[in-house]
């Protein structure tokens, strides 16, 4: 083990020494590690890893944690570099970070020997696609997805709303003390509000940065297009939600449309199959979906796709391309989605598969149809893939949910994010 | 007596009135979680009086074939072996402390407390660095020193005070017998201190057993804590409420009966600590 | 015995402390002082996980804490929750003490059911008074909707959020101010009490009076405990709100960790850490003198 004081006592020559030290050698190289974070995919994988070892004889060792534990251990297990990890979870909206910081290798080479590729869509593939090479292959895509209640809405005379100007109207109309018309993620967050939020910002035509196509990253979320939308997200949830709602995460929604206790959401396609689900949900038979509401400058669904990625310090990277490959091999994800409760699937050929259209038809006629379909009005740059969006992304939520709860105007909280911005950019 | 008797035992009344309220406070969150445990999925968000027999044990069930039953077997050993570590380098340092006129001590005793300031935020990241270096990420013998930056101050501080009320009279007749300072710590004043003793290793291992921070950045998958594993019932489409419950209640009963016993051991030992 | 047969056996017994005291130091210098002495050099550079370092050094981190709102406000968070939430605890665990003693000195069980709550993670307490403070889930607000009373939410406003955290905070460790108390209480003798009853000093005033003042010690000691532990706040937070709403329950440990681990920016999480630290060693260096007055009389 060399020591780590090398010239000055600086942390940094720490880090460097640590770097290129000796690592940790793994005794048998049939074996690799994978480390992903808890989503109905995920488990399922779990589940059935041993067949991979069946089929190859590598063993894989599937590491399923908590999303806030991932979090918290994925950067440091990078850092190390001690090549623990040889496949490993990566969010679409991380992997320019992830890239950018060298923690990832591109998998270019990888690709020919996908037993799926060609059935892999191309959307979700190409939020893996960095500055010429591919950064990791995607096995799930959730979609923004309204769940409502029709017998609600009936009621009123209405359909699913087609605009958050509609959806306003509507939830005037049915909100009561009993059923609150309407629930959406408000706790601060890049994965979180800032999940939603940019559907009501992209309707009103706003935007993060000037001219994010056209490479000019000067911040522009103080327009005035933004701070519509941004009064509209404030004025359906604060007058129109269930109590509490300025903190809600998924998990409450889920439960309160499961419940009754919330007519209308937009949601991940992931938790919505959860909401119409009658093994999970009282009031699955009332529930209609459809594709997110959209505004005056259109339509834009939320998207997060997650796939695998090989670490750069991964020892033993043809083995976790041949576990990638597996995993996403359209044979292995339907077994999962026939498993699990897994709609997100980005293998295409699957929203044709006999038994899933059975099985998820009766659940709801036209629920991979509508996922399909908003899939298809989906933006690749839904949230800004920029390597810090991490943290631009926290900033704005903070700043919106602020807003929401009342701490400060929608103005101020609006400028505050811009500064914000501004100060990350110049950093 | 008769001036007693009514403004008394109104006083008495609203004195016992408080005691239960606050006995309340104490009781009752536990009572909610006893009730989570026992709730189908289905039944989580409906009050119990609405359908108090809707109950079931699926999620102990569930619970049982998780990786959890593991990680609070490792929850046991690392803050267990931590605690006997701490107390084998603690009660000798402690006594040291207490009985010796080093030059020094106070420093010594202020560096030690020092450890137990330290934010895990910012100690963290070297301590991983270090660990990375030298292959402890992911081992118990990692997670055990880590835990000894915890446990080690505590014992020692608890120790020093419970120490300083042994008598002096006491070792000096165990020397002049013949006996070895070592010899009587062990055979004399250790005895003599024995409430003192279990209370700091019941205190020292439960603050190991509490830790969250240390076991999320250093443990993977092979030995994972309780309070860690506890997240991971966090998924990102739902809160798997029941097992959390569960979880819970697993990773507070096997301390509930330690700190009965414990009670009194600690209440005897501190007493003397307080009274100086 | 000679003055000289002392001198010497002193100087044995000297060492020999020397060598019982000598482990604990060793062990707490590898594990403990070097990473501390790593959190202070990392501190000084502006080391970052994703961009590196340029190899500059100086207290540059430090500066900029001034300058930074976020900062400055958690600073403010950290205040309010550890003032709070140590007065409520004192003053819970005190007042649990003192009625155990004096008011229902024959609730033997309840004793330990007034301690249960120490015995559960800290981790499990914030996961369970999230759920008691979910509305949806509630059992609180299901109970006062029976009524037709609605329970305010706690965790969407800033002075709700701060007191949900101090309520769950204070559950957990009241327990251990009160076993501190009940100790203290212990080595305080009843007769005094019963003179100052006799006196025809009520009981009430006998508390303050008599009780309270020889109390002192101890409750300055378990003040000054849980104000250090206060100060690293984290899984209540980091469970109950995620430091909303806004930012606005964000206390200082817990924007060292946004910093470190959200914002990959380790140098300026470890300048946050060490400013803690510091604050903290401040007040410690008043425990350990207390300490060694009281223990060395």
């Amino acid at each position: 083990m060399k020591l780590t004081r090398r010239g000055t006592l600086s942390g940094m020559a720490a880090t460097a020494a640590v770097l290129a030290a000796p690592m940790r050698v793994r005794a048998a190289t049939g074996e690799i590690n994978v480390m992903l974070f808890a989503q109905p995919y995920t488990q399922g994988l779990r589940n059935i890893a041993a067949d991979f070892e069946k089929e190859t004889g590598i063993r894989a060792n599937v590491d399923v944690v908590g999303q806030d534990v991932f979090e918290s251990r994925i950067n440091l297990t990078f850092t190390g570099g001690t090549g623990e990890v040889d496949v490993v979870h990566v969010p679409a909206i991380q992997a320019q970070k992830w890239r950018e910081a060298s923690w990832i290798r591109p998998v270019d080479d990888y690709l020919d020997a996908l037993t799926s590729r060609s059935d892999l869509l191309k959307g979700p593939m190409d939020s893996y696609l960095v500055a010429g090479q591919q950064w990791g292959v995607p096995f799930a895509a959730g979609v923004g997805m309204m769940a409502y209640r029709k017998d609600l809405l009936d009621r009123v005379g209405s359909g699913a709303p087609d605009t958050w100007a509609d959806m306003l109207a509507v939830a005037k109309q049915i909100h009561s003390d009993d059923v609150a018309a309407v629930a959406l993620r408000a706790a601060p967050g890049q994965g979180f509000n800032m999940f939603i939020f940019p559907m009501f910002m992209r309707a009103y035509g706003g935007k993060f940065f000037a001219d994010y196509v056209g490479g000019d990253l000067t911040p522009a979320v103080n327009s005035p297009e933004n701070l519509e939308a941004l009064k509209i997200y404030i004025d359906l949830l604060n007058n129109y939600g269930p109590q509490g709602v300025g903190t809600f995460n998924f998990p409450e929604i889920t439960a309160s449309m499961q419940n009754g206790q919330v007519a209308m959401t937009i949601e991940g396609s992931g938790v919505v199959s959860l909401i119409i689900d009658p093994a999970t949900s009282k009031y699955a038979d009332q529930m209609g979906i459809a594709v997110p509401p959209g505004g005056p400058a259109g339509r834009s669904p939320a998207i997060a796709v997650h796939g695998m990625g090989i670490p750069a310090s991964s020892r033993n990277p043809d083995g976790a391309a041949r576990f990638i490959s597996w995993a996403t091999s359209t044979e292995t994800v339907r077994k999962i989605a026939l498993n699990e409760p897994f709609i997100d699937f980005v293998n295409g050929s699957l929203a044709r598969d006999k038994d899933l259209v059975t099985k998820y038809g009766n659940i709801q006629p036209d629920l991979l149809n509508v996922r399909v379909a908003a899939l298809e009005q989906t933006i690749g740059h839904y949230r800004p893939l920029l390597p810090n969006w991490d943290e631009i992304g926290a900033a704005i939520g903070e700043n919106v949910n602020g807003a929401l709860n009342g701490l400060y105007s929608p103005e101020d909280a609006l400028e505050a994010a811009q500064d914000e911005m501004e100060m990350l950019a110049s950093f | 007596m008769d001036d007693k008797s009514f403004a008394y035992r109104a006083k008495k009344a609203s004195g016992i009135a408080m005691m239960l309220a606050f006995l309340a406070f104490a009781v009752l969150p536990i009572l909610w979680v006893l009730i989570l445990s026992l709730r189908p999925a289905t039944a989580l968000f409906e009050p119990i009086w609405e359908s108090p027999t809707n109950l079931t044990f699926d999620n102990f069930r569930g619970i049982a074939d998780s990786g959890f039953p593991r990680a609070l077997l490792n929850s046991f050993l690392t803050a267990g072996i931590a605690t006997i570590l701490s107390m084998i380098v603690g009660v000798p340092a402690a006594f040291a402390l207490a009985k010796s006129r080093l030059r020094g001590k106070f420093v010594a005793s202020w560096v030690l407390l020092l450890l137990r300031m330290a934010p895990p935020v910012g100690f963290v990241i070297p301590l991983f660095l270090i660990y990375i270096n030298a292959g402890l990420i992911d081992t118990y013998p990692g997670l055990i020193m880590a835990y000894m930056t915890l446990t080690l101050p505590l014992v020692v501080w608890s120790m020093w005070t419970t120490f300083a009320q042994i008598p002096n009279e006491l070792i000096e007749s165990a020397l002049m017998d013949g006996a070895s300072l070592a010899k009587a710590l062990v055979l004399v004043v250790i005895p003599a201190a024995r409430p003192g003793v279990v209370a700091a290793a019941i205190l020292g291992f439960l603050i190991a057993w509490n830790d969250f921070f240390f076991a999320l950045i250093i443990t993977r998958g092979s030995t994972v804590t309780a309070p860690v594993s506890i997240m991971n019932f966090i998924s990102s489409d739902s809160v798997d409420w029941g097992s959390i419950a569960v979880a819970a209640i697993c990773v507070t009963l096997p301390i509930i009966p330690v700190m009965v016993i414990a009670n009194r051991y600690i209440v005897q030992s501190l007493s003397g600590a307080v009274k100086g | 015995m000679t003055t000289k047969a002392a001198g010497r056996a002193s100087a044995e017994s000297t060492r020999a402390y020397r060598n019982m005291l000598l482990p604990a130091l060793i062990a707490v210098t590898a594990f403990g002082i070097v990473p501390l002495m790593g959190m202070f050099a990392l501190s000084l550079t502006d080391y970052n996980l994703i961009k590196g370092s340029s190899g500059h050094f100086g207290l540059d981190n430090f500066f900029r804490l001034w300058q930074d709102r976020r900062f400055v406000n958690s600073v403010y968070v950290l205040a309010a929750l550890s003032l709070l939430g140590v007065a409520f605890q004192v003053v819970l665990g005190t007042a649990v003490a003192v009625g155990l003693q004096k008011i229902v000195p024959k609730w033997k069980f309840a004793r330990s059911l007034f301690l249960a709550p120490y015995a559960v993670p800290h981790i499990a307490v914030a996961l369970v008074w999230l759920s008691i403070f979910t509305p949806t889930l509630s059992p609180i607000n299901a109970f006062f909707d029976l009524f037709g009373i609605t329970v305010p939410t706690m965790l969407t406003s800033q002075n709700g959020a701060i007191a949900a955290i101090v309520i769950a905070d204070t559950w957990a460790t009241y327990p251990f101010v009160m076993l501190l108390i009940l100790a203290a209480l212990n080595g305080i003798s009843d007769d005094l009490d019963e003179a100052s009853a006799l006196d025809g000093a009520s009981r009430i005033q006998s508390f303050f009076y008599i009780t309270l003042p020889l109390l002192f010690p101890a409750l300055l000691m378990v003040t000054l405990f849980r104000f250090i532990d206060t100060l690293k706040h984290f899984p209540l937070i980091f469970v109950m709100t995620k430091g909303g709403p806004g930012r606005s329950t964000q206390a200082t440990n817990f924007y060292g960790y946004v910093q470190t681990f959200q914002n990959s920016n380790v140098s300026y999480g470890a300048a946050i850490a060490v400013f803690l630290f510091v604050f903290a060693a401040i007040v410690s260096f008043y425990v350990a003198r207390l300490n060694v007055r009281l223990t060395n009389g």
